[in-house]
């Protein structure tokens, strides 16, 4: 292939617009995927946090979730998966997933900024039901 | 039948692995017994996956619930038809499945070659095997043996997901399965041409099919995951750039690339290198689809958290494949030499090779944005991740250079264009796509983005027809036919070309539908029954809803439904109702949203119950509990996905129609070619 110079110039072009795409995209939409005690930990030790994009994932708390009357708006708690003492509350203006709700075990991932009074406002929030779990032979028998 | 099952895959192990060494030893020392016995192993593993397949979807018919995999996807009520799709369910029978429909293809691929290309099959046999037999290895070594017995009977199983119970649950799935099990033979062929040293354009020739049934239902699948997301997810998108529909788009790019870049190496004899490597890539990611979508390495709407261990023994074996493919081009490098060179950056060669390094580059983004959480847990230690608006801003521009190439690779001249062939090819249809974009500015549309795929989308279809056109005078005139009999002719003596034309045009319109998208709109609305919800269509006219109110049909006890009815007008006029529901299996807690969607040629009306104020008071028909919120959206162009996916289809089985008489008469050089392929080289 060396007689094929056109071939690695068009090749090293398109390489470098890929690059070039793939930079900038990330670099533009990238988010911190966190757990809520990394969160909080992050946060004290720098304030810009703030201002960035974040992926959260943690466990809804039950019965932490309302719905605003007349509005597409809903609250609710995320807990940490480990230290239950790490909370904070979301606020979430479009639907939820069918698989979420507060009353059995939810894991939730939150996108999002963690704004400055301490609320969570998400744009996506992606639920997944404990029940779509594939169960082992113990948890079959109860 | 189902002991007969477990049993099947046993056996079909040791005869797996007895017919990939037969066939590698055969083809060493040319010893035609031993190949014919791998060849007749290549049945019977077939044979016995078919009965290990057919154990599993018994043990789900009559509600074995002592074997884990049916307690965890089925229960008594479910239906016969879900039941049967139980195969697929789960990570362990899908395992099954994807072993079956490989030893499928397996099969039909010794059948069609038993009497020709024999120097190629004991290799292609060797391959094919080894492939079944790992599989065989991981469902029965791996901790995921679909037959696995609990140490009780539970009187119930758990159910399927309600998410599932969907009739596409039987056409999707398997679609994609097929997609990506096919294309093992053309890796196969390619494998044994290395091996063999037969390196001409041979094995392409054979497996030119192979390649574009395995592209014809990986699009397909890829279309009706989409059909099936905008039905059922119940938020009016049909692409959430999720990790699993990403990984199933890989293999789809590459393939894309390589149906095209084959058309080089056929006429020109360029790019030998390139074509092995590509289809070594395509089938990789094909395995790193397949386990992706139930590995639940990476999150993702489809994963549901079952084995991981396996992905990792996944890993391993691409790894190993992957690197023995690097071996034997290496090896084979010096035979692989280009017999020309490109010219000129004006010729098809060059607008094909962009292609490839386009469609190559979109595989290379999607796959950096799937595994971007590892690399940079990998780098930094710390997950970062990125989400649709990464895929999105990447790919447009990308989208888009493929669309002008779509319009520049057919016709622009091999070697070298002349100023002549581009002034005649590309005036008009530049031109018309001018045209285009101008009409639509001066009645309003301004979206930027939107208006350049409008107008690369006229482009391309401008080029497509006069190419038909042209082609069909042509032959009329010489042929002294009538207008319609000779375009019949001329599709029919050239299939490849032309259905991959008209595949051409599904394309370009599943392009444009994704452009309407920047037009939707979306109302949400909270009503008691008689108010109304308003919302005005970008093409100028007004779609008012009139809540109705809820009622719950009493049906079977295990179902719930509080279906909404709206009645619709348009610009006043009543043009009939929507429902949309929400709907609670009884053994699952969480509902399920069920859309209503009113589909025209140019826009969707899409009603979404968002929610019911009081559930449980509207599953009990109680009268004040009538309250609910709704989100209505216009959906500009979806259904021209659909349209599209189906021309795909059409021009994809004009290309996979068998010609008439044997196959060789296919392998003449059938897209502009200059010379005979196949009579210079071999």
């Amino acid at each position: 292939m060396k007689d094929n110079g056109k071939f690695f110039v068009g090749l090293g072009g398109v390489a470098l617009v890929v690059t070039y795409l793939i930079w900038t995209g990330v670099s533009e939409t990238m988010m911190y995927y966190l757990t809520p005690v990394e969160m909080m930990a992050r946060v004290a030790e720098d304030p810009t946090f703030h201002e960035v994009g974040l992926k959260v994932s943690g466990r809804v708390e039950p019965g932490s979730w309302t719905r605003a009357e007349d509005e597409l708006l809903h609250h609710f708690t995320v807990v940490d998966l480990e230290d239950k003492s790490v909370r904070f509350p979301v606020e979430f203006r479009d639907m939820l997933p069918d698989t979420f709700n507060d009353t059995d075990v939810v894991d939730v991932v939150v996108e999002g900024r963690f704004r400055e009074d301490g609320v969570f406002e998400a744009t996506v929030v992606l639920a997944k039901c404990g029940s779509r779990y594939e169960a082992t032979a113990e948890e079959l028998l109860s | 039948m189902t002991i007969l099952g477990e049993l099947a895959l046993w056996i079909a192990l040791p005869i797996g692995i007895w017919g990939a060494v037969a066939g590698f030893v055969g083809g060493r020392k040319e010893r035609g017994d031993l190949v014919l016995s791998a060849e007749h192993s290549v049945y019977a593993v077939f044979f016995l996956l078919i009965l290990a397949s057919a154990g599993i979807i018994t043990a789900f018919l009559t509600d074995r619930f002592d074997y884990w995999y049916v307690a965890n996807y089925s229960n008594r009520e479910l239906a016969t038809f879900y039941k049967v799709s139980g195969l697929w369910a789960g990570q362990r029978g899908s395992l099954v499945f994807w072993a079956l429909l490989l030893s499928l293809f397996s099969a039909a691929a010794v059948f069609t070659n038993r009497a020709k290309n024999r120097e190629f099959m004991a290799y292609v046999v060797g391959v094919l095997l080894t492939i079944s037999s790992f599989f065989l290895v991981v469902l029965l070594f791996a901790d995921v043996n679909p037959f696995e017995r609990l140490p009780f009977a539970p009187a119930d199983g758990r159910g399927l997901n309600p998410q599932l119970q969907n009739y596409w649950m039987t056409i999707h799935p398997p679609t994609l399965y097929l997609g990506f099990t096919a294309f093992t033979i053309p890796f196969a062929f390619a494998v044994s041409a290395l091996l063999t040293g037969k390196l001409d354009s041979r094995w392409i020739v054979i497996t030119r099919r192979w390649i574009l049934l395995s592209w014809f239902f990986l699009a397909n699948g890829i279309v009706f995951g989409m059909r099936w997301a905008y039905e059922m997810l119940g938020w009016g998108g049909y692409w959430f750039w999720d990790p699993v529909e990403n990984a199933s788009l890989l293999p789809w790019l590459t393939a894309t690339a390589f149906l095209h870049s084959i058309q080089i190496q056929e006429n020109r004899g360029m790019l030998k290198v390139w074509n092995m490597g590509l289809v070594a890539l395509t089938f990789l990611l094909t395995i790193f689809a397949t386990f992706l979508t139930r590995s639940g390495l990476i999150e993702s709407v489809h994963t549901f958290a079952e084995n991981t261990r396996i992905a990792f023994i996944f890993l391993g074996f691409m790894g190993t494949i992957a690197g023995a493919c690097v071996l034997l081009i290496a090896w084979r490098y010096p035979q692989l030499k280009s017999e020309n060179q490109i010219q000129s950056f004006l010729s098809r060669e060059s607008a094909f090779l962009f292609n490839n390094l386009i469609l190559l580059g979109a595989a290379f983004t999607i796959m950096w944005g799937v595994l971007f959480p590892l690399i940079s847990e990998g780098f930094t230690g710390q997950q970062m991740t990125v989400g649709p608006p990464f895929f999105e801003r990447v790919n447009l521009p990308i989208g888009l250079a493929l669309l002008a190439l779509m319009g520049i690779g057919p016709v622009i001249a091999w070697r070298r264009a002349s100023r002549r062939n581009l002034v005649k090819n590309f005036a008009m249809p530049i031109v018309v796509g001018v045209l285009v974009v101008g009409g639509l500015y001066v009645r309003g549309v301004h979206h930027g983005m939107a208006l350049v795929t409008f107008g690369l989308s006229a482009f391309v279809m401008t080029i497509i027809i006069v190419e038909f056109v042209k082609g069909t005078k042509a032959r009329a005139s010489i042929e002294g036919e009538g207008h319609l009999l000779a375009f019949f002719h001329l599709v029919s003596r050239n299939r490849r070309r032309w259905g991959g034309y008209i595949v051409h045009v599904g394309v370009v319109m599943i392009f444009t539908a994704f452009a309407g998208a920047a037009f939707d709109r979306e109302v949400v609305q909270t009503l008691d029954p008689g108010e109304t919800i308003s919302i005005e269509s970008p093409f100028g006219h007004e779609y008012t809803l009139t809540y109705q109110g809820l009622s719950s049909p009493r049906g079977e006890n295990l179902v719930r439904q509080a279906v909404a009815l709206m009645t619709v007008e348009k610009n006043g006029r009543p043009i009939g109702s929507l429902t949309a529901e929400k709907r609670l299996y009884v053994k699952w807690e969480a509902p399920l949203t069920i859309v209503g969607i009113r589909q025209t040629l140019m826009e969707d009306l899409y009603l979404i119950l968002e929610n019911v104020n009081d559930l449980s008071g509207a599953f009990e028909n109680e009268a004040q509990a009538q309250r609910a919120t709704f989100e209505v959206q216009v959906n500009v162009l979806v259904e021209w996905i659909w349209y599209g996916g189906f021309i795909v289809t059409l021009g994809s089985i004009i290309g996979l129609w068998p010609s008439r008489g044997s196959t060789t008469t296919a392998s003449r050089p059938q897209t502009g070619g200059k010379r005979p392929a196949l009579a210079a080289r071999s």
